[in-house]
């Protein structure tokens, strides 16, 4: 073993790097805690910006960069590996939902005052639109699968635009609602509901991120199977629970 | 300039570990620097060292979430399972090499923020459990406590989602599940509980976040929120959290008894599946023991009671395995050797001690005591710290290629050991003797003013002693003998790479004989 060790002294070695995930966690850094902060905590709006304005495309950066390097490379065991993340995913709604229920059930009446008619219609479009971009995205998939690249990027752009869609409709009623006074500091009803709704929002939203950041590498011909299969099991998850969000949330 | 290169933008899993050891020691020292001006504030009755109880409220935040979430987690989940899972199963890397790297990175972005307290006009003061209604109208910034948790939790489930993805599928050929190391199977059972359990936590403390700074009402009783719910969020995650401290500190206790025992790992097969498999599957259903005093009805305290006494059977299980380990074996005593068996010890005293604490009707006595304190110190707090010097010991000359000095080791052993006893002991004793905890100012109790002050003696010592075995890895780094590449002969197969070991470990992904073993030392 020790002449092992020599050899490797005379050859000075190569280590593995990557310039990506310093970048990304010094854009998370400054992008959330301190944006947050300084508009929440601090009252500073401007340095908030600021924080974004450094923050967000450090983030971008890296998540250009970081694909970049990868989807050559291939990370294959990435789809069970989203298993595990899902897993932990679940568990933030599972606390969510368990927080709403204990409220609901421990409430004197339910809807508590102040909550005004919510729309009914609405969500049963935002459903559709969601669950097609499942299927669609499953489209796009099986087409990978066959190498035509060029049917696959019409399928992905066609989810990218239902995603968006559900994401209009729900600022759109966000909007409405609180032109109506139902804000974050109504009742309880407006606190479970804005913040799961939000929640899976910005789910809709990351995943609307995953999907760019595959489109644009594809648009040149590159594509990683490991990658499209990975981002597809997230996006199903983020559908599975906009059921739960649906049924507990607006119709129960 | 390669070289700082190399390390700041390391995607291995070697440095991605050293990394977390600097980060998390670095958390260590502040935390224990705190600890000991809490100690020193207690030397007298009244104001010791400061006039402002507002500072002593923020050095029991710091020195909380510091030492659990800074350096505890991070230097097991973190700094031992980077440096030893890959080289234990025979890989070459973990399975997402950038990912880690992103890890290590979002838990510095944490520690950032946690340090922040010192400089900031409005530091966090909100304990490390943050309880509403107090942390939604402190003046305090909750947001950094909020934050901080989120980065090193999310950097953890990050790291979760690596590990169970490279112990499941990375394994070189012939490494079967029933022969991984139980330092493998204690990181994998860990970052089940980490994926399960801190999502809720996080949603915890982003609930709180909420409330003070955005107006919604989940803590808020006048508009229909309730403060229990977020006890038991945070204690969901927190009772779960001091078994994903045990799990990896117990494993690398195994680690290190079956080398210098010489012996192999006693009931294997009961020690994993029944005392860590136990564990996982208990563990998320004992956390009301923590609201014991906070209001439930009886039927659900006698129920948690049966729950958390039931736990001891896997623990039982797994403390057996240990003390079989010892059994028969060719024992010597170097500095790991006694770190290992001082967290045995130690362990087996707060063990004990938690019994009557799960009891109940002597809880509602016992909660919000010293006693407590006492407790949790023995169990988790020191007997973890102390595996966690031990397993840096012990590892020491393959991470560096050289020894350290086995004097100072053993001194420094000894002095910790003696400090420890004498602080958390005598805080078990005064606590029940009605000593409460979190008290700024212990004017009520001036009997307890002497006892306070050999507290602050033996934490001086326990200081001392931890700063002996900094020294020690400093000196030894920098200026110790070349390390052999087995120095402890063990056996199992981390020790079989170069000293210290290459990027990408072997030339070639090792293989194992039909009858290889970690711990086959010959007399199975
Ligand atoms: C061996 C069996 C154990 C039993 C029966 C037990 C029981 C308990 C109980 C009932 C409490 C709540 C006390 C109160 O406030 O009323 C407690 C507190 C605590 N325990 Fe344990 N425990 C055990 C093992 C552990 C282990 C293994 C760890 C860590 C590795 C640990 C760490 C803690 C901590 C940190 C607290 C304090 C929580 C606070 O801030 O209030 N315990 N224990
Ligand atoms: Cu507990």
């Amino acid at each position: 073993m020790s002449d092992h060790a020599s050899i490797q002294q005379e050859h000075p070695q190569h280590w593995e790097t990557s310039i990506w995930p310093l970048i990304m966690a010094v854009g998370i850094l400054v992008a959330l805690p301190l944006g947050f902060t300084f508009k929440f905590a601090y009252n500073q709006p401007l340095a908030a910006v600021l924080c974004l304005g450094v923050g967000v495309p450090l983030i971008i950066a890296a998540v250009a960069g970081w694909v970049n390097e990868a989807i050559t490379g291939g990370e294959g065991l990435s789809a069970p590996a989203m298993g595990w993340f899902i897993l932990a995913e679940a568990m933030i709604f599972v606390s969510f939902f368990a927080s709403y229920w204990y409220m609901r059930l421990t409430a004197p009446d339910w809807p508590p005052g102040g909550t005004p008619e919510l729309p009914v219609v609405l969500p049963l479009v935002m459903t559709t639109a969601l669950v097609a971009s499942s299927l669609t995205f499953h489209a796009g998939e099986v087409m990978l699968g066959r190498g035509d690249r060029g049917r696959f990027v019409a399928w992905l752009v066609v989810t990218m635009l239902l995603g968006s869609a559900f994401i209009g409709m729900s600022l759109y009623e966000w909007a409405h609602l609180f032109g109506q006074g139902f804000n974050f500091e109504t009742n309880a009803y407006s606190t479970v509901f804005y913040t799961i709704t939000g929640f899976h929002g910005a789910h809709v939203a990351v995943g609307l991120g995953i999907f760019l950041a595959m489109l644009v590498p594809a648009l040149s011909r590159r594509t990683n199977d490991g990658f499209v299969r990975t981002a597809g099991v997230y996006w199903h998850f983020v559908d599975i629970v906009w059921l739960f969000v649906v049924s507990q949330v607006y119709y129960w | 300039m390669n070289v700082l290169k190399e390390w700041i933008f390391t995607t291995d899993h070697k440095r991605v570990g050293i990394l977390y050891l600097i980060g998390s020691l670095a958390a260590f020292a502040v935390a224990g620097i705190v600890a000991m001006l809490i100690r020193i504030e207690h030397t007298t009755i009244g104001p010791t060292i400061t006039n402002n109880p507002h500072d002593y409220n923020v050095w029991l935040y710091f020195h909380g979430a510091a030492m659990i979430l800074g350096f505890q987690i991070p230097v097991l989940t973190g700094y031992f399972a980077n440096y030893c899972v890959p080289l234990m199963i025979g890989a070459k890397d973990v399975a997402f090499p950038r990912l880690n790297a992103l890890s290590v990175w979002l838990f510095y972005a944490g520690i950032v923020l946690a340090l922040a307290t010192f400089v900031m006009p409005d530091p966090p003061d909100v304990l490390w459990t943050g309880y509403p209604p107090y942390s939604t109208i402190t003046s305090g910034n909750t947001a950094f406590y909020t934050f901080t948790v989120l980065l090193i939790g999310f950097a953890s489930i990050l790291g979760g989602v690596n590990f169970l993805t490279t112990i499941a599928f990375m394994r070189a050929p012939g490494i079967t599940w029933n022969k991984l190391n139980v330092f493998v199977w204690s990181i994998f059972a860990a970052f089940v509980l980490q994926l399960i359990f801190v999502p809720v936590l996080g949603s915890a403390v982003t609930l709180i976040t909420f409330d003070k700074y955005l107006g919604t009402t989940f803590f808020d009783p006048t508009k229909g929120g309730d403060v229990l719910t977020y006890q038991n969020l945070f204690w969901f995650y927190s009772h779960p959290a001091v078994y994903v401290i045990f799990l990896p500190f117990i494993g690398i206790v195994y680690e290190i008894l079956a080398t210098f025992a010489k012996n192999r790992v006693f009931n294997y097969k009961m020690v994993v599946y029944g005392g860590f498999g136990g564990i996982v599957l208990l563990t998320g259903e004992v956390w009301v023991h923590h609201l014991y005093v906070s209001g439930m009805a009886d039927w659900i305290r006698v129920g948690q009671m049966v729950t958390t006494l039931l736990i001891s059977v896997p623990v039982g299980l797994v403390v057996i395995g240990l003390v079989g380990t010892l059994y028969k074996g060719a024992i010597t005593f170097q500095t790991p050797m006694l770190y290992a068996l001082g967290t045995l010890f130690l362990f087996l005293i707060g063990g004990l001690t938690g019994i009557p604490l799960a009891v109940a009707s002597l809880t509602i006595h016992l909660s919000d005591t010293y006693y407590v304190v006492g407790h949790f110190h023995y169990v988790m707090a020191v007997a973890g710290t102390f595996a966690i010097f031990g397993g840096i010991y012990y590892y020491f000359p393959k991470m560096t290629g050289r020894m350290y000095n086995e004097t100072v080791g053993k001194l420094g052993f000894w002095i910790t050991f003696i400090g420890t006893n004498v602080v958390f002991w005598t805080m078990m004793d005064i606590g029940v003797k009605g000593m409460p905890r979190r008290y700024f100012d212990y004017a009520h109790f001036p009997q307890f003013e002497f006892a306070h002050q050999i507290m602050t003696v033996g934490a001086l010592f326990i200081g001392l002693g931890f700063a002996l075995a900094i020294f020690n890895w400093i000196h030894g780094a920098l200026k110790g003998e070349k390390a052999p590449d087995n120095p402890w002969g063990s056996k199992s197969l981390e020790w079989t790479t170069a000293t210290p070991p290459p990027s990408g470990n072997w030339k070639e992904i090792p293989k194992v004989a039909e009858d290889w073993h970690p711990y086959a030392y010959g007399n199975r």
